[in-house]
């Protein structure tokens, strides 16, 4: 089983990965170079040359791959929100 | 009687903006450029620095070089890091302006409209880079001695404070007095990330909210958020590591502070922090579980 928790709270509760629009994605797989978590993998010989493979290797609260993406192409949910879910499941992991 | 502030003269100041033809950002970033050479700077121009380096040889050893991106594809950047350039401050004119309630369009001219609040920007840039007004960090509250507690993974040696700072688990600080913090990142995460070579600070009175970002760090490899550890409102940035940003490298929690913030809400947002002693714990069996990952055993 995965000991992989953030702040307490299992890391696969908690929604926080880029999605990837592919209506403005132009695949320079400029995320792919700055992010040193493997976050995303390329994959040439597919329509959907970029995925979100590895979801939970993604940073809580880290957006430097939207950073850097030109086509802005990249969004994330709202900090607000993923940190009153992980206040809540906190609560639920200590009952 | 005390002297008025001296005005921005910015005769060493080198810019490389964006130039770039494919949208009215670049159009803005070179009508940026043409301002600030006005003004004495002195402009490369991208095109003709990628076949003749050597012309602004003299130009680039001045250390004062400003970036001028027109969106977030970078292109001025790279061109930089291409070319191993040492980028003093870095802007995005598309973020610059948007921060004014303007946004550059597909239009290859300059509108009106962004055309007026060019000069403005450029004051802006001028005044944070020369002028002799510095915000002044709370160096007196923040003057007391760390002492660190150290552990070992291989010829790798990592440091934690023993007392006085409070961790989120992005590996960053804050060291708290009162109600202001500073913030910074942890010696694991700098010797993660290794070689620092610019920190892209917010503005000073830029409020935060916490586990928001407070600015931004760059290797020639990689990017990461500094991920705020508190809410609260932007009171200084330290100059010191914006223009030498491998002091994070060589002194994470002392010199290597990014930014100090006048905290909102300390009492209730501490509860959301490490302390040293579970920090050291958490970071201790994060590096050895990486370590096992990457060398096996």
């Amino acid at each position: 089983m995965s000991e992989n928790k953030f702040m307490g709270v299992p890391r696969d509760k908690i929604p926080w990965y880029p999605e990837i629009d592919y209506e403005k994605c132009n695949y320079c797989m400029d995320c792919v170079k700055v992010c040193p978590h493997n976050v995303f993998e390329c994959r040439e010989s597919e329509e959907k040359k970029l995925v979100v493979a590895n979801t939970e290797n993604c940073v809580v609260f880290c957006k430097a791959c939207a950073k850097v993406c030109g086509p802005d192409a990249l969004s994330f949910p709202d900090n607000k929100q993923i940190l009153n879910l992980i206040k809540k499941l906190q609560k639920e992991v200590k009952e | 009687m005390a002297s008025p502030p001296s005005k921005p003269n910015p005769k060493d100041l080198v810019v490389l903006p964006c130039s770039g033809l494919d949208k009215e950002a670049g159009s803005a970033s070179r009508e940026l450029a043409l301002i600030l050479e006005e003004k004495g700077a002195k402009i490369i121009c991208p095109v003709l620095f990628r076949h003749s380096q050597e012309r602004y040889a003299k130009d680039i050893g001045t250390g004062n070089l400003l970036v001028i991106d027109g969106c977030k594809t970078g292109c001025a950047t790279r061109l930089a890091a291409e070319h191993g350039l040492k980028i003093a401050r870095k802007l995005n004119i598309t973020e610059a302006l948007r921060s004014m309630g303007s946004r550059p369009g597909k239009n290859l001219r300059l509108s009106d409209n962004i055309s007026n609040l060019l000069p403005s920007i450029a004051q802006e840039i001028l005044e944070q880079m020369y002028s002799t007004q510095v915000v002044h960090a709370a160096d007196d509250v923040f003057r007391k001695n760390v002492t660190y507690r150290e552990f070992s993974i291989d010829k790798f040696v990592f440091r934690v404070p023993e007392s006085d700072y409070f961790f989120n688990e992005n590996d960053c600080w804050a060291r708290v007095s009162e109600n202001l913090a500073r913030i910074g990142i942890s010696d694991y995460l700098q010797q993660r990330i290794s070689d620092i070579i610019l920190f892209e600070p917010p503005k000073v009175g830029t409020e935060i909210d916490i586990f928001n970002e407070a600015g931004s760090l760059e290797t020639t490899k990689i990017a990461i958020d500094i991920i705020s550890p508190f809410s609260g409102k932007v009171v200084a940035v330290n100059q010191e590591v914006v223009e030498m940003p491998e002091i994070i490298n060589q002194d994470p929690y002392e010199r290597g502070w990014t930014v100090e913030l006048e905290l909102y809400d300390r009492d209730s947002e501490i509860e959301l922090l490490m302390d040293c002693d579970t920090y050291f714990d958490y970071v201790k069996n994060k590096a050895e579980r990486e370590y096992k990952e990457l060398y096996g055993s």
